[in-house]
């Protein structure tokens, strides 16, 4: 694949972080109820654009194990591909499991509190349950630090689906953490 | 009476969502893993006969200097027979003749690995010039017992039996790559095909014939038997 930039499913990815942006901000500029499932939306779509995009990298590692040489699903060439991130057995996986598979296990218990806030917003649980999306989107920005850190320190190269994961994971702390300060001002029905 | 209105909050649902919602995310999941091993399956790695090999990135050394090599890269279609030594284990010494003696009968048909390792153990204290003249068959230490030298530091590297070892040495002195094959100790050897598929592993017996040690494996697998 002779540019990754023009890769039709990492357009698609980038359309969902887009969307997700688009609903979070059309949300917080709506009171109430109404507002806040808007912005629910929005977390959710991040989530779900996470979950696609770490389970894509996944594919992408399966691909480079089978086809260390060069896979069929990202480029293993110039500074943004996959090749040296994703199939370099040093770095792509995390105690024998890949990354993509960590971040696709992460963004499903994401998804899941914020499906169940979104099911039910005005449930006595809730609010706990939105503190619970916020600590455990928290937990997993050490790792997005280590794996900023040897993409551009380390192996020097760019994995445009593994940026996709990482910023809806940013896109989703911000958009959870309006939601919570949506709560405290009141403003959430 | 007057009556006080008072502004009710708003109530969730009568039931509760959190089931359907776990529901809806496993659906979730199981579609996505499903299609996702639809496009590209994971591969079954590991050191076990039949899995593919785990590459490894790590310094090796070829006679010149040491240098990064990828295992995956260096396939070219033949036989790979990778073992794995520590220059200070005394039964590796004798190995390294018998090496010697199947890389002279493979006639280049086999690319030969070997991997080095420093076990824990108490005497085996290796060192990349440790490597070096094991393979070469170079000046190292010396015989008088003092920890300096290959075979847990009682004997000169130059004197290890069999001639010079002309094939890749890799470094493995912290063992990652050792921890990945299951290295049960040393010597010990895997043969690959030519793609780094596992076609025979020293530690399953089971799976081959009656008392076969890797140089009836080779044959066997060139087909030579």
């Amino acid at each position: 694949m002779a540019n990754p930039l023009a890769d039709p499913i990492l357009l698609i990815f980038i359309s969902g972080l887009f969307a997700s942006g688009y609903l979070l901000a059309n949300g917080r500029g709506k009171d109430g109820l109404e507002g806040t499932n808007r912005m629910l939306d929005g977390s959710l779509a991040f989530t779900v654009t996470g979950l696609l995009a770490s389970a894509w990298t996944w594919v992408i590692y399966n691909d480079l194990v089978r086809n260390p040489m060069g896979g069929e699903f990202c480029a293993t060439e110039g500074f943004v591909q996959c090749g040296s991130v994703i199939g370099d057995p040093r770095y792509n996986n995390f105690f024998g499991i890949s990354w993509g598979m960590l971040g696709f296990t992460a963004f499903t218990a994401l998804f899941f509190l914020i499906l169940c806030i979104r099911m039910d917003p005005l449930a006595k649980w809730s609010e706990q349950y939105t503190n619970y999306a916020w600590w455990l989107g928290l937990a997993g920005v050490p790792f997005l630090f280590i794996l900023i850190g040897i993409e551009i320190f380390v192996v020097q190269h760019i994995c445009p689906f593994c940026t996709i994961a990482h910023l809806a994971l940013i896109g989703y702390l911000i958009a959870v953490w309006m939601l919570r300060e949506r709560r405290e001002r009141s403003a959430w029905y | 009476m007057a009556r006080r209105r008072r502004q009710l909050e708003p109530k969730g649902k009568d039931e509760d969502v959190r089931i359907m919602a776990g529901l809806i995310t496993a659906a979730v999941v199981s579609i996505v893993i499903v299609a996702s091993m639809f496009i590209a399956p994971p591969a079954n790695v590991g050191p076990e006969e039949g899995s593919l090999a785990p590459d490894f990135i790590a310094s090796g050394y070829n006679g010149g200097t040491w240098e990064e090599i990828r295992l995956s890269q260096l396939y070219d279609g033949r036989l790979v027979l990778i073992t794995f030594l520590d220059t200070d284990c005394p039964h590796c010494w004798t190995e390294a003749e018998y090496l010697s003696e199947l890389y002279e009968g493979s006639e280049g048909t086999v690319m030969f690995i070997t991997i080095a390792v420093e076990l824990a153990i108490s005497g085996h204290d290796s060192s990349r010039e440790e490597i070096e003249a094991f393979r070469d068959k170079t000046q190292f230490g010396d015989n008088q017992n003092n920890g300096d030298g290959c075979y847990s530091g009682k004997k000169n590297c130059a004197e290890r039996p069999g001639g010079p070892h002309s094939w890749m040495y890799v470094d493995d002195l912290p063992l990652s790559i050792a921890s990945e094959w299951d290295l049960p100790g040393t010597p010990f050897s895997v043969i690959l095909d030519g793609q780094g598929t596992v076609l025979w592993n020293q530690a399953q017996p089971e799976n081959h014939p009656s008392g076969e040690d890797m140089g009836n494996a080779l044959l066997r697998l060139l087909g030579g038997e």
